[in-house]
Parts: structure tokens; C-alpha cells; sequence
């Protein structure tokens, strides 16, 4: 159960000194990145990690956790102002959010996704709050057999659901489980397809691989599309909502926090399914649908509040399994293990405290961008117009820099160039990155607990099956990969019925 | 390689995988298996014949003409964007330590920033410049990380 002692304590530590600074400054930088289309709160994430290194754990991790919650706001700006979304989880705000900027009213638009991301990320902080503690007191039972079916589910999951084609993820997952076993055996100790380079005996650095594989690509990708930024020319007014308005929207908020909340629990779906779910379900329940897309407020409201509350239920099988909800969270679990914190279970037993501390500080995060975003929204919105000959190669600069500066080492920078590239040519040929950036942290998970598995049956691997947790956790990643390849099998043929000439002709190429 | 169709980059990426996959079998052969808990190599081999598997599932496909459609494909201007950005980033990665932080990243800024289409002069010289001081001061003095000083030293 949640400690309130530990809690309040949390907060004042949050609320005090460098780190609230911290907070205020990720929050900013992080709706920042969520307003520029083309930046990802993954990238923002991955981009100041190293920023981090010099803090006290829990100022650096307040300050990402302001970036995540920030961005994912963030995004919703420009899907109003331009109608293109700030970041992939904001897509569905452009249905009712870019027809309200149209009729003159972008600034109550933006002040209604402000709000409504702030009540779906405060709902979901403390939902984590509460539930967190209860799930890694389950989680402490766990050993190594439970352990492998969970890595085993975790793959599962992020490799069929990420992508157009779960055959892409597989491999991307694959090839990432092998890059993950380059370095010491994790039993044995002996060297693993080093190449005798002592540089790779503890494996590619897995910091400067997140920021080459999340945040370099996208700079590679933002230099294939560069274009003159758009220019906002919408007048911001009557921002901050009425309370009539907030009346009418209480329902969709309601609704979309839970809708938000179980996708974010849901390992490897975030944000951007939670905001299309939380918009058709507001659309579908609505007594007036078909008003939706002609700039309802509830068209903004239920797919702001639906993302942000994805937020905290991400964060919770990350934080208590160590199975990170989505690519964010992975990064974030990155940063977690460069502070020395292991997320898991046994985090809310040695670290109860830090634990603590990173719930106040997810709940005042929710609470600062909601402050920042009415007060400064239109600095946000001019901020869309930056340049981007001058902000991509910053972009470039800040992840080599951030590389180089975890160890001092040109390995290191080498790292996050080549796995810049390497994941900017896997997303243009239809290769999810995601996959291959967990099976990083679940693919040591797996193997390791595999080996203890064998170790404590004396070889017999029944035990993986015969324990009734294990079972049930591998019976469900196998529904999963079934359900995910048969709906991609229908998508498929869906796509061929509709579109036959596209496909044969690039099949052709 | 950036500008390979969907069918040729599925192909390029099987031919890729498959060696990679073999080489796994081979070295896993010769590591040393009593002295271990539980088999070293049954995890690599495993993971390795699957994406066996899957690079031959993928060649199939594309050969059988089934590949997913590409976004779009890059020419022209737009590739020679990609391929001139990939190349002094390989360049910066070779001279930073051999240079210094603040004069490679100048010169890396001021091509980068001309290669993205910016020909104001005073616009790209004042960002090159102030970008590596930035940098360099928010690390050096703001984080204590020293970053490489090269032929300054």
C-alpha cells in the first residue's frame, strides 16, 4: 500500500529547491518538443538524459518526467494551430482541434487541451500512486521463471503490436535480443561476440544506442523532409476555459482517463492508440456525433485527457515489473539505471523513499504544464515557426555531445552515430525501433533468468510451465502474437482489396 | 541505401541478417559449456534460428513481390541531403578528439547548417559559433564534463 508518510514527504522533497527548477525546466523543454511536429517526447527524453548525469537521481528524474508529461501535452498544440501533431500521440486532436482554430477559436482549443491533458495526467499519477505499490508487492513473489515469462510476454507484445508488419518487428525485436548478448555471459562471464574489441566486452552502451536509435534518427528523418517551418498565424484568445465548458466536457473526462489509463497498462501501446480510443469513444457515446470534426470541444478534450492519462499507466509496469509500457518509458528506465535504480519490485523495497518521490513528482508534473501551457501558450505557438536549418543540426550536436559525455568515450559517440543511422534507415523501411530498444533491457531479463530457471529445476525446463503464474504470462503473450498476426494478416488483405495498384507497383520496384 | 526500393532493401536486409545469424552458430559453438549454469549457447542459437526464419519469411516475400509499399522514395536534392548529412557526421565522429570539441563542431554546424539550405551568412556563421561555446560551457562549467580539446590542449 501507498505510505502517505513517504508521500508527503515525496512531495515536499519535489516541491523544494533544485528540483522543482528541474521540473518547471522539463516541463517547459518537454511541451517544447511536443509543439514542434517531427519531435517526440521519446526524443526529448533520450536528448537530455544526459543532461541528467550531474543531478541527484531524483532531480534528473523529475526533470524527464517533466519532458514526458510536457511533451505528450505538447503535441496537442500544433495538431490545433497547424493540423499537423506536435507528436504521433496528439494525431487525433487535429479532428476537432485544427475546425475550432479555423473558426477563430485555436485559444480556447489550446486552453481546453491543457486542461484536459492536466486532469487525465494527474488521474492517472495517482492511480499510479496507489496501484504501484499493490502490483510490486505481488511482483516480490516473483522468481526467475515468472521473471522469463514476463520478458518473454514483454517481447511478445512490443514486437506484434509496433509496426505495420509484425514480421518488421520480429526481426527488429530479434536482432536487438542479438546485439543485447554482445558482451560478458551473464552466467559464465566469458566474452560473447566481442571481436576481441575490449570496447565491446560490456556491450554496446545502451544510453548513446537510445539516443542514436530515438532521437539521431529522427534528426536523420527531419533532414530528409526539410521544410520551411509553417507559420502560425492564428490569434490566441480566451484561453483559459469556462467553467460551463469544463462542465460539459466532465464525462469525457472521465471516460477518457480510464480509457487512457488501461492502453498505457497495456505493455507497448501508449499514447497515440489512447488518444484515437478516447476520441471515438467520446465520438460513439456523444449524444451529437455527427458534430465531431466540425470543432467540437469534446472532440478536443476526450483525446488530450486520453493521452496524458497513458502516461501513468506506462509508467506503472515499468516501474513495478521493470517492463516498460511503450518506448518512452524504456528511456526513462535507461535514465533510471545510469542513476544506479533498478526498476522492479525490489526498487519499492530498497528505495521506498526515491519511490515515493517520483509519485509527487509525476502528480506536480501534471500540474506544472497545465500552469506553463495556459500562461505561456503563446510563446508555444510561436514556437512551431522555428527554423529548422538551425534547430536539426542542434538537434545532431546535443545527441553526439550527450553521448560522448556519459563516459568521455569516442566509442560511445560511435555508438549513437551508428545506431542514428542504422534506425533511421529501420523506420524508412518499415523496421519498428522500439522493439530492438527493449529487447535491450528484456533480452538480458529473459536470458539470465532462463539460465537461473534451468539452475533451479537442475536442467528440467517443465518448471518455465509448470508454475501456474509462468504458465499464465506465457499463454498470454502466445494469444497475443496470434491475435496481433491474424489482425495484421486482415489489415493486409483489407489494403490489397482497396488499393491493389500501389502495392504491385512498389512490389514490382 | 537510403534510396533502395521497399522489394531491394528487404532482399539487402535477408542477405544481411543471414551471415550474421551463421556466425552466431559458430562462435556459440566454441564457448565453454560445463563450467556454466544452464546451456550458454541454447539461448543465442535459438534467437538466431528464428531470425534465420524470419530473414527467409522476408526474402520470400519480397522476391515473391509482396513487400509493403515504401513512404516515399528519395531523389534528387533530398537524398544528396541525406547522404552529404551522413558523411561529416561519420566526419565529426573522426576528428572531435583529433580536433577539439569547438573547432570540429564549428565547421560541422557552419556545413551542416549550408547543407539544410540556410545561405544568410551572418545567420550561419553567429550559430556556428555560438552553438560549441553553448555546449561547451553548459557541460564544462554547468556538469563538470570535459569535453575534448584537441589541438587546443
Amino acid at each position: 500500500m501507498v505510505n502517505f508518510d513517504l508521500l508527503i514527504r515525496g512531495f515536499a522533497t519535489v516541491l523544494t529547491g533544485y528540483n522543482i527548477v528541474a521540473l518547471v525546466l522539463g516541463s517547459f523543454f518537454g511541451i517544447i518538443i511536443g509543439a514542434i511536429p517531427g519531435l517526440t517526447a521519446t526524443m526529448g527524453i533520450a536528448l537530455l538524459v544526459p543532461f541528467t548525469f550531474g543531478m541527484n537521481p531524483i532531480t534528473g528524474i523529475v526533470m524527464l518526467l517533466g519532458i514526458y508529461t510536457g511533451a505528450i501535452y505538447g503535441g496537442g498544440i500544433a495538431s490545433i494551430l497547424i493540423k499537423t501533431p506536435g507528436t504521433p500521440a496528439a494525431a487525433a486532436t487535429v479532428f476537432d482541434g485544427y475546425p475550432m482554430a479555423q473558426k477563430g477559436m485555436a485559444g480556447k482549443a489550446i486552453g481546453i487541451a491543457t486542461v484536459a491533458s492536466g486532469i487525465g495526467g494527474t488521474f492517472t499519477a495517482i492511480c499510479l500512486t496507489f496501484f504501484a505499490p499493490i502490483l510490486a508487492l505481488f511482483a516480490l513473489r516473483f522468481s526467475a521463471p515468472e521473471y522469463f515469462a514476463l520478458a518473454v510476454f514483454g517481447l511478445s507484445v512490443t514486437v506484434t503490436l509496433s509496426g505495420k508488419s509484425p514480421l518488421k518487428g520480429f526481426i527488429s525485436g530479434a536482432v536487438g535480443l542479438l546485439i543485447a548478448m554482445i558482451g560478458l555471459d551473464p552466467i559464465g562471464g566469458f566474452p560473447r561476440f566481442t571481436f576481441g574489441l575490449i570496447e565491446l566486452t560490456g556491450g554496446f552502451s545502451f544510453v548513446p544506442m537510445l539516443i542514436g536509435l530515438f532521437a539521431l534518427s529522427e534528426g536523420f528523418r527531419q533532414v530528409e523532409v526539410i521544410l520551411t517551418a509553417p507559420k502560425v498565424s492564428a490569434v490566441l484568445k480566451d484561453i483559459l476555459p469556462k467553467l460551463r465548458e469544463l462542465k460539459e466536457c466532465s464525462v469525457t473526462f472521465v471516460r477518457s482517463a480510464i480509457i487512457g489509463l488501461i492502453v498505457g497498462i497495456t505493455p507497448a501501446i501508449g499514447a497515440e492508440t489512447a488518444c484515437f480510443v478516447g476520441y471515438s469513444e467520446a465520438k460513439r457515446t456523444s449524444k451529437h456525433p455527427e458534430l465531431f470534426g466540425t470543432g467540437v470541444i469534446e472532440g478536443v478534450a476526450a483525446p488530450q485527457t486520453a493521452e496524458n492519462a497513458s502516461t501513468g499507466g506506462d509508467m506503472l509496469p515499468m516501474l513495478t515489473l521493470g517492463l516498460p509500457g511503450d518506448a518512452a518509458t524504456a528511456v526513462l528506465m535507461g535514465a533510471l539505471t545510469i542513476h544506479n535504480l533498478q526498476p522492479g519490485p525490489l526498487l519499492f523495497r530498497d528505495h521506498s523513499g526515491l519511490v515515493h518521490q517520483i509519485f509527487a513528482g509525476m502528480i506536480v508534473a501534471n500540474l506544472i504544464f497545465v500552469i506553463l501551457g495556459l500562461t505561456f501558450a503563446r510563446f508555444f505557438a510561436r514556437v512551431i515557426n522555428i527554423n529548422r536549418q538551425l534547430l536539426v543540426p542542434l538537434i545532431f550536436i546535443c545527441c553526439m555531445v550527450g553521448s560522448y559525455a556519459i563516459n568521455n568515450a569516442l566509442h560511445d559517440l560511435a555508438t549513437c552515430v551508428f545506431f542514428g543511422f542504422l534506425g533511421y534507415l529501420m523506420i524508412r523501411y518499415g523496421y519498428p525501433v522500439s522493439p530492438m530498444v527493449l529487447a535491450q533491457i528484456l533480452g538480458a531479463m529473459m536470458e539470465s533468468n532462463f539460465r537461473r530457471s534451468l539452475a533451479m529445476s537442475r536442467g528440467d525446463p517443465s518448471i518455465l510451465v509448470t508454475r501456474p503464474i509462468a504458465l499464465i504470462i506465457l499463454i498470454l503473450a502466445v494469444f497475443t502474437t496470434i491475435t496481433a498476426i491474424r489482425r495484421q494478416r486482415k489489415m493486409l488483405r483489407q489494403q490489397v482489396t482497396i488499393a491493389p495498384s500501389p502495392l504491385s507497383k512498389e512490389a514490382k520496384n | 541505401m537510403a534510396n533502395l526500393s521497399m522489394k531491394k532493401a528487404d532482399v539487402l536486409a535477408a542477405l544481411i541478417i543471414v551471415p550474421i545469424c551463421l556466425y552466431v552458430f559458430y562462435e556459440s559453438g566454441k564457448w565453454p559449456l560445463e563450467a556454466t549454469i544452464g546451456s550458454p549457447s541454447l539461448i543465442p542459437r535459438g534467437v538466431a534460428a528464428c531470425v534465420l526464419f524470419a530473414a527467409g519469411m522476408l526474402l520470400f516475400r519480397a522476391l515473391r513481390g509482396r513487400s509493403l509499399p515504401l513512404e516515399r522514395r528519395l531523389e534528387g536534392k533530398d537524398l544528396r541531403r541525406i547522404i552529404l548529412t551522413a558523411l561529416i557526421t561519420g566526419g565529426y565522429v573522426f576528428a572531435v578528439e583529433r580536433v577539439g570539441f569547438i573547432v570540429t563542431t564549428f565547421v560541422y554546424m557552419f556545413l551542416f547548417i549550408w547543407i539544410l539550405g540556410e545561405r544568410r551568412w551572418l545567420r550561419l556563421i553567429l550559430f556556428s559559433i555560438v552553438v560549441p561555446i553553448a555546449i561547451y560551457s553548459v557541460f564544462y562549467v554547468g556538469l563538470h564534463v570535459p569535453l575534448p580539446r584537441g589541438l587546443l590542449r
